[in-house]
């Protein structure tokens, strides 16, 4: 092993407008090395990674050297070519063209006048699929492959790039075991041959299993790096995970909850989620956690008709509930405030005003069935005042608003509608500190009103300040259900990350 | 609260600039006579300029709409001549085989859920072909003498009647997106189709009512056409589609979906028709006139695209949690 590792950053910062994505990380990987890179859901990861691909620029300040020399990435192309390659985690790679091209494409495999020269690049494509020892047809569309073999196409193509460090964004979180164990062999024979391989998952098993030493992000910040020795997973999550509380906790309602709002049972969807069952009660906020990719934005989309479970039952006020798409689950009474806001929620280049009443429009119209302006603009002047929303000016393009006000203006359209079940998506992904204590505030008051609140979120600390009941989903199964006030970070992080599927006995509100 | 100056007082001005300059270059321009006459040759082009500002704001196209009004000129050429000129159900009849033609449009739209221009690519080919079958490329000369006596109408005098119903048209498709949920949702959809329909908005049937109200304008643009030519010759609307499209880009609307105006598009119309008069009256060859109709179509666009651009910029968002 050198001296020099192949990769070393230090005191790497990404500054966002109000938002510090990284503060002072560091990460070095040494060659033909595995290394995990580990961290909850908005830890910073993949800033870390984007940085190293050269896609995003640090702040100024830091230190990146590439095999002890100090680099400025100009764009993805450049860490190519310093040996770089990262697999993210939707596979970046031409579904249309052949397994060859993909592997080749974008290397001088052309000829006079751009000719390209089909020979070399078989002949390229076939040197990488060998080193991984893999056998493909070269001439299938990758459409064609599953999921797994996309993957190791993706290898070989960084592979025929020459890189010396490969990046694995989640890259099991799709494969079946059998898949997966090939995929680890493929990468004990390429860290043999000297490559790096940087590991970005959530599953700590199989980190665990291949992976020599780890480095830990909590909140943008590094936490440490550690041989595998030192760790063992209840200290990995508890470093993961830290100890603050960075949000005012109140998980008593302070008001006798209603009765229950919605009701699922056994409610399944082929590869999204199994045997879902729980209930929100009025004015209850449950919230509804685990990692990206458990399954819970899938089970929200189920329960506002955005696509259709396979089994199980629906109910809403103790009726059972049909639903085909979303205009049947908003007239049955059910919001949705979607994950990304700004393509689900909003219409960007409408008036708040107009935003505002989108959901209501019926009740905006006078006897005539005409629209009536003047509701439209007192609903947009209480709906401003009630969030706040800054600025508070109704014909301003949403678009214009900062994400935090956007995602007011979208959960104001939602109460407009008086919804009796509330799905919030991640509420406060991508808003400021400030904002996010308000929308906290915000769903508080909301919950209070009779609204029975289930609150998706990744973000541990969000669940814990605002959630009466939490509910933890892994791999499309409930896993854990706590009491908000008893619940810590470790607890559910534990379930998120190894936690077994609750058995199917009715379970009360105090469970866990 | 500041007034942003749109996009349509950009063409305002151009309109202006061309008005005063044209009235400067040919002392004709101004008489009264030619801008009556400008206004009714430009008529049907408005007419179906103002449906197209509905489908182009829902993020569509309908390339059919020349084959429709066709369609619906032999339509109507057919029924007066065999039942004679009625002006309520010649006007019923048209009105009737658009709004069908427009329909299926849309129905077809929605169930194929290809984008709009291969759906009416289609049915351009296939409403042409029909009425090409069923004419045999023959004009209809033998129009009742009702209907061309119809035609000539001047109200109070002077003006011709065919503008009236570019007037109705124009304020009843204003009043509809701005009063109507429909015109709303028209909006909404074509802003954010995913956020519509989860605000409980049926965008198919949306999309459904905004192609049968093509279809219906096309009804009602075959019907004006025919009262001004006298005659239908199934031929006149070959390539209009381009026309009535580049009015309404030219007008402001944004081919992505989702902005658009009928007063935008009603100066489209006009500066398109100032374009071509002005250039008639310099005596310029009307092989030209394309030419520099194409040449303003690509810097509305140009400023369209990059005052997006400019916009997106300042809109730039935090994008953290990757």
């Amino acid at each position: 092993m050198d001296a020099v590792p192949f990769v070393r950053m230090q005191n790497i910062s990404k500054t966002y407008p109000g938002v510090k994505a990284l503060d002072g990380v560091s990460l070095e990987v040494r060659r033909g090395e595995i290394h995990a890179l580990v961290g909850e859901n908005g830890a910073g990861k993949s800033t870390l990674i984007k940085i190293l691909a050269g896609v995003l620029k640090p702040d100024p300040g830091g230190r990146f050297e590439i095999e002890g020399e100090p680099v400025e990435l100009r764009n993805a192309l450049d860490a190519n070519r310093r040996g770089i390659s990262v697999n993210y985690q939707d596979i970046s790679l031409f579904p249309n063209l052949t397994v060859a091209e993909n592997i080749t494409l974008g290397q001088d495999a052309a000829g006079w006048f751009g000719r390209v020269k089909w020979k070399d690049v078989r002949r390229r494509a076939q040197r990488a699929l060998e080193r991984l020892g893999v056998e493909l047809d070269l001439q299938t569309p990758l459409e064609e492959l599953s999921i797994a073999k996309q993957q190791l196409v993706s290898i070989a193509r960084a592979l025929s790039f020459d890189a010396k460090l490969i990046v694995l964004d989640e890259p099991t979180s799709t494969l079946s075991a059998g898949e997966i164990r090939h995929l680890f062999q493929v990468i004990r024979e390429l860290r043999a041959s000297g490559v790096s391989i940087l590991f970005v998952s959530h599953k700590l098993d199989e980190l665990f299993a291949i992976a020599e030493r780890f480095t830990v992000l909590r909140d943008g910040k590094f936490v440490g790096c550690y041989d595998r020795e030192e760790l063992d997973e209840a200290r990995l999550i508890s470093l993961m995970v830290g100890r603050e509380v960075r949000y005012h906790r109140q998980n008593r309602p302070g008001y006798d909850l209603g009765d229950a709002v919605l009701e699922v049972k056994g409610l399944s969807k082929q590869g999204h989620f199994k045997d879902i069952r729980f209930s929100v009660r009025a004015g209850e906020i449950v919230g509804l956690t685990g990692l990206v990719g458990a399954g819970r934005t899938e089970l929200a989309h189920a329960l506002f008709g955005l696509t259709r479970p396979d089994a199980g039952e629906i109910r809403l006020g103790g009726r059972p509930l049909r639903l085909r798409s979303p205009r049947d689950a908003v007239r049955h009474g059910i919001a949705y405030v979607p994950e990304s806001r700004q393509l689900q929620g909003l219409v960007l280049n409408q008036s708040v005003k107009h935003n505002l009443s989108l959901a209501v429009l019926r009740r905006m119209m006078n006897r005539l069935r005409l629209l009536e302006p003047k509701r439209e603009a007192e609903l947009a002047r209480n709906s401003i005042a009630r969030l706040g929303i800054r600025p508070g000016q109704p014909e301003m393009q949403a678009g214009q608003l900062s994400g935090g006000n956007q995602q007011k203006v979208v959960v104001a359209k939602w109460l407009a509608a008086a919804p009796k079940l509330l799905i919030v998506d991640e509420p406060t992904n991508g808003v400021d500190v400030g904002a996010k204590a308000e929308i906290h505030r915000l769903l508080r008051e909301l919950a209070a009103s009779g609204i029975a609140i289930l609150l998706i979120s990744s973000e541990l600390p969000e669940v814990l300040a605002v959630s009466h009941r939490i509910l933890v989903m892994r791999r499309g199964r409930l896993v854990g259900e706590f009491d908000g006030e008893e619940a810590t970070q470790e607890m559910i992080m534990e379930k998120a990350l190894m936690g077994e599927p609750l058995d199917d006995a009715p379970k009360g509100a105090n469970a866990g | 609260m500041k007034v942003r100056l749109g996009k349509e007082s950009g063409i305002l001005i151009v309109l202006l600039t061309l008005f005063v300059a044209l009235s400067f270059i040919s002392p004709v321009f101004l008489a009264a006579d030619n801008l009556i006459d400008l206004v009714r040759t430009n008529v049907v082009l408005g007419i179906l300029a103002v449906g197209m500002t509905l489908v182009i704001i829902i993020g569509g196209i309908d390339v059919s709409v020349g084959a429709m009004t066709a369609a619906v000129t032999v339509l109507l050429g057919y029924f007066t001549v065999a039942f004679g000129f009625q002006p309520l159900a010649a006007l019923l009849v048209s009105i009737a085989g658009g709004t069908l033609l427009g329909l299926i449009n849309g129905l077809l739209v929605t169930a194929i859920r290809v984008h709009a221009i291969v759906v009416t690519l289609g049915t351009l080919s296939i409403y042409s072909g029909i009425t090409m079958y069923v004419t045999g490329g023959a004009w209809i000369n033998n129009l009742p003498v009702e209907f061309i006596e119809f035609g000539r109408i001047r109200l109070f005098g002077f003006l011709p009647i065919q503008i009236l119903f570019l007037l109705a048209v124009v304020l009843a498709t204003w009043f509809m997106l701005r009063y109507l949920r429909i015109g709303r949702a028209i909006y909404a959809m074509g802003g954010s189709p995913v956020a519509a329909e989860r605000s409980g908005i049926d965008t198919a049937r949306v999309q459904q009512f905004v192609y049968a109200y093509m279809g219906f304008l096309a009804g009602v643009a075959a019907f004006v056409h025919t009262s001004i030519y006298r005659q239908v010759d199934p031929n006149a609307f070959t390539g209009f589609e381009l026309q009535v499209i580049a009015a309404v880009v030219l007008g402001g609307a944004s081919i992505m979906g989702g902005r658009g105006s009928v007063w935008g598009t009603l100066l489209g119309v006009a500066l398109l028709a100032l374009i071509g008069n002005g250039l008639t009256l310099a005596r310029i060859s009307s092989f030209w006139h394309k030419v520099i109709i194409g040449l303003f179509i690509v810097t509305a666009v140009s400023i369209d695209m990059w005052q997006r651009m400019r916009q997106e910029r300042r809109m730039a968002k935090i994008d953290v949690m990757g």
